[in-house]
């Protein structure tokens, strides 16, 4: 982007799109990642917990808005479980 | 014009004032809040200063861009020798002060020397004047406000305060403003309490011109619009910075027992929805959309019906996960405290947690407690280690000290469990599995510091393509980048950039939440760029805002190494390297820094600074930001 002095107002370079402004239009609403996986879960409507069809994690889910899902938590028991059982395969082929 | 605010040297020793402007050719180089802060103290102590004493400087500031048009423009800057560190000492807070302290005509403060008995400044509309503090000295910070006000018959006063904490030089005693706005981290409140200054009051009611005001107008509903519209700031304007638990919590990324265990498994209740129940509403700082702080009532115990503000992350990671409490009733209890008497909860906590750790390996015995029992997870403990550390009574004399002379007073190996970096403690978070937070918090200026230069958004796993767009703006980086957080390949970058990226928000005086901080696509440079210029009529490109940013923090560098900083300052305590964490998902656990793998980021990191292998600044470097003649005195 070229940014000439005193012209920065009726420049055609001052509309054009910032970085953050392009890099928002890539923003996904309704949906979170699965923090173990980082795939993207959307979970149905008001739902409480989610399971990542991914990896299996599960997750406890709040909603600060209609349309905007966040992990609350992790759905301890499932996680430890799956936790135990990948560090336990890991540990037996030598990682 | 809003450019035509001054700056006035107020020596507390004499009662003498002096205002001058500030020169156009100083607010290239350093745009003003930090930037001008870091000048100004370079050039107005001398190497060796003692921090609480009166030839130590206490500087406050506006960034360039409070009180104008841009929203979210309400930060406060104050900075000095740290008398917790020793080193740079520098807060930033939110509230309506610095916007009032401009319309009253001032944009920095020197403040040197030491009154002779309690005074506050009186500013308004232009002039100074040095007050006998008598009826406010021994206040805890909000009755200190509301008698401000009180006898001055204005109720829109706003006045920065210190609380009992900074009266009684407790080393991490914060600035405050309003119920909750804390300028924590490096003790600055210890610093107004060594100059007998309890406060400073400001009215104004000078207009501040706004150079192409449809413009700026216009072009700030196009900011709001992008920030409110964000999943991040509907979240925070929900639950305010408690939600960032959630996701650190949730993997393992939360140090808890001082630095025993990585993840608060079962603490469900005291997850940020279940603070809900206690809060109604949310409300927030000078020109800010997102309103990320809570109200709330104290539901029960000692305090109940108490009304506070916040409380933010740092608190649950004060007051709950490093003392390994679970009662949310001490996460509110302990951040009314911390805010009325004027501390820093990050420090406060970490240093109860260390205590406890200290107590749980016999280091301390209930001779030293005073028959406290120190167990981890004893919340009336916290509670109780809270006042004796405000009022320094017992083993609370000695934690008020900070890291490492509290460390050097107990002996006994009791320095192996501290969590700090230069000599301030880390916040509750664990960068053992992530090396990018890991060289954040070892190379910042201030200590240990997580507002500094850390790429939080290392850890949404956003895709490489993104990552390039962000980090290669607006200076050329074509070196590696990956969204694997717990890599050591290219994190040297995004630390670089992020460290300038903060530094300009802060000489702008925009607060964090509303850049490259949490959100991935926050307004930064570009944006900044166009803000200045409808605002103020500063014509900077994002390279020029960049190059300043740069500049204020190698003069920030400059500043650490007069006193004494070295490369090996720039390091983690060994449990970093040492031991692995034990809890969290796969990804997290059994994770350590690796020793070798970190040298590497920072001489990586030394490098893109302009610095040499001892983290000093090549020649070239200073000529090229214009530092090789630094002291100037030009001001």
């Amino acid at each position: 982007m070229v940014w000439r002095r005193g012209r920065l107002i009726l420049s055609e370079e001052s509309r054009q799109e910032t970085t953050s402004e392009r890099t928002a239009r890539g923003r996904t609403h309704g949906a979170f990642r699965c923090l173990n996986c980082f795939e993207r879960i959307v979970p149905p409507e008001k739902a409480e917990s989610y399971k990542c069809p991914k990896c299996g994690f599960e997750w406890r889910v709040s909603w600060p808005s209609p349309t905007i899902p966040r992990i609350r938590g992790p759905v301890w028991e499932t996680n430890r479980r799956l936790t135990d059982e990948i560090m336990a395969k890991e540990k037996g082929q030598g990682k | 014009m809003a450019l035509n605010r001054k700056i006035a040297y107020i020596d507390l020793s004499s009662g003498k004032v002096e205002t001058k402007p500030i020169s156009m050719e100083m607010r290239k180089k350093y745009l003003g809040g930090r930037g001008l802060d870091a000048y100004l103290l370079y050039n107005n102590t001398k190497a060796g200063v003692d921090p609480l004493g009166p030839d130590n400087v206490c500087l406050v500031s506006a960034g360039i861009l409070v009180g104008t048009l841009a929203s979210a423009t309400a930060r406060t800057h104050i900075a000095g020798k740290s008398p917790l560190t020793g080193y740079f000492g520098s807060t930033n807070m939110g509230g309506f002060f610095a916007p009032e302290m401009r319309w009253a005509g001032f944009d920095h403060l020197v403040i040197r020397g030491k009154a002779e008995k309690p005074v506050y400044l009186w500013i308004h509309n232009g002039e100074i004047e040095i007050r006998d503090a008598k009826d406010i000295w021994g206040k805890g910070v909000r009755d200190t406000q509301s008698i401000i006000r009180e006898e001055m018959g204005d109720r829109e006063i706003k006045v920065m305060t210190i609380g009992i904490a900074g009266e009684n030089l407790v080393r991490y005693a914060n600035v405050m403003t309003e119920i909750k706005n804390s300028g924590g981290r490096t003790g600055m409140g210890a610093l107004l309490g060594s100059k007998n200054l309890k406060a400073i009051a400001v009215r104004g009611t000078l207009d501040i011109k706004i150079e192409h005001p449809v413009e700026a107008l216009e072009y700030n509903k196009q900011i709001i619009s992008q920030i409110t519209s964000a999943k991040v700031s509907q979240e925070q304007g929900r639950l305010g910075t408690l939600f960032i638990w959630g996701a650190t919590n949730s993997q393992g990324l939360v140090r808890t027992r001082n630095f025993q265990l990585n993840q608060m498994e079962d603490s469900d209740g005291i997850e940020p929805e279940t603070f809900e129940d206690s809060a109604f509403g949310m409300t927030g700082c000078f020109g800010c959309q997102v309103h990320c702080r809570a109200k709330y009532i104290i539901p029960d115990g000692d305090y109940k019906g108490t009304y506070d503000e916040g409380p933010e992350y740092t608190s649950i990671g004060a007051f709950a996960a490093e003392p390994g409490c679970t009662d949310l009733t001490t996460i509110l209890t302990g951040n009314h405290l911390v805010n009325d008497y004027g501390m820093d909860t990050l420090e406060i906590g970490s240093m109860i947690a260390w205590a406890m750790e200290l107590y749980e390996k016999g280091i301390l015995t209930d001779k030293d407690t005073d028959g406290l029992d120190l167990s981890f997870g004893n919340e009336k403990a916290v509670i109780e280690m809270i006042h004796r550390i405000a009022h320094r009574e017992g083993l609370g004399d000695i934690l008020a000290e900070g890291p490492l002379r509290a460390a050097e007073k107990i002996g006994k190996d009791s320095i192996r469990y501290q969590v700090h970096v230069k000599g301030m403690s880390n916040l509750h978070s664990d960068e053992r599995p992530t090396p990018a937070l890991a060289l954040g918090i070892a190379t910042a200026s201030r200590g240990s510091d997580h507002l500094r230069s850390r790429p939080a958004i290392d850890l949404y796993h956003l895709p490489e393509a993104v990552l390039r767009q962000i980090y290669s703006q607006p200076v050329a980086y074509e070196g590696p980048l990956t969204s694997d957080y717990t890599d050591y390949e290219g994190k040297s970058w995004q630390v670089f950039w992020q460290e300038m990226c903060y530094m300009a928000v802060d000489c702008l005086g925009i607060c964090k939440y509303h850049t490259i901080f949490l959100g991935p696509n926050f307004p930064n440079f570009e944006e900044w760029s166009k803000l200045l210029y409808y605002n103020t009529g500063l014509e900077l490109t994002p390279l020029e805002i960049w190059t300043i940013a740069e500049r204020t923090n190698d003069l920030e560098r400059m500043f650490n190494l007069r006193e004494g900083l070295a490369r090996s300052d720039d390091w983690l305590v060994d449990a970093y390297f040492d031991e692995p964490t034990k809890l969290g998902i796969p990804l997290i656990r059994d994770r350590v820094i690796d020793r070798d793998k970190f040298k590497q980021m920072i001489d990586e990191f030394y490098a893109f600074h302009g610095w040499d292998e001892q983290g000093k600044l090549k020649p070239e470097t200073l000529k090229r930001l214009g530092l090789d003649k630094e002291p100037s005195h030009l001001l």
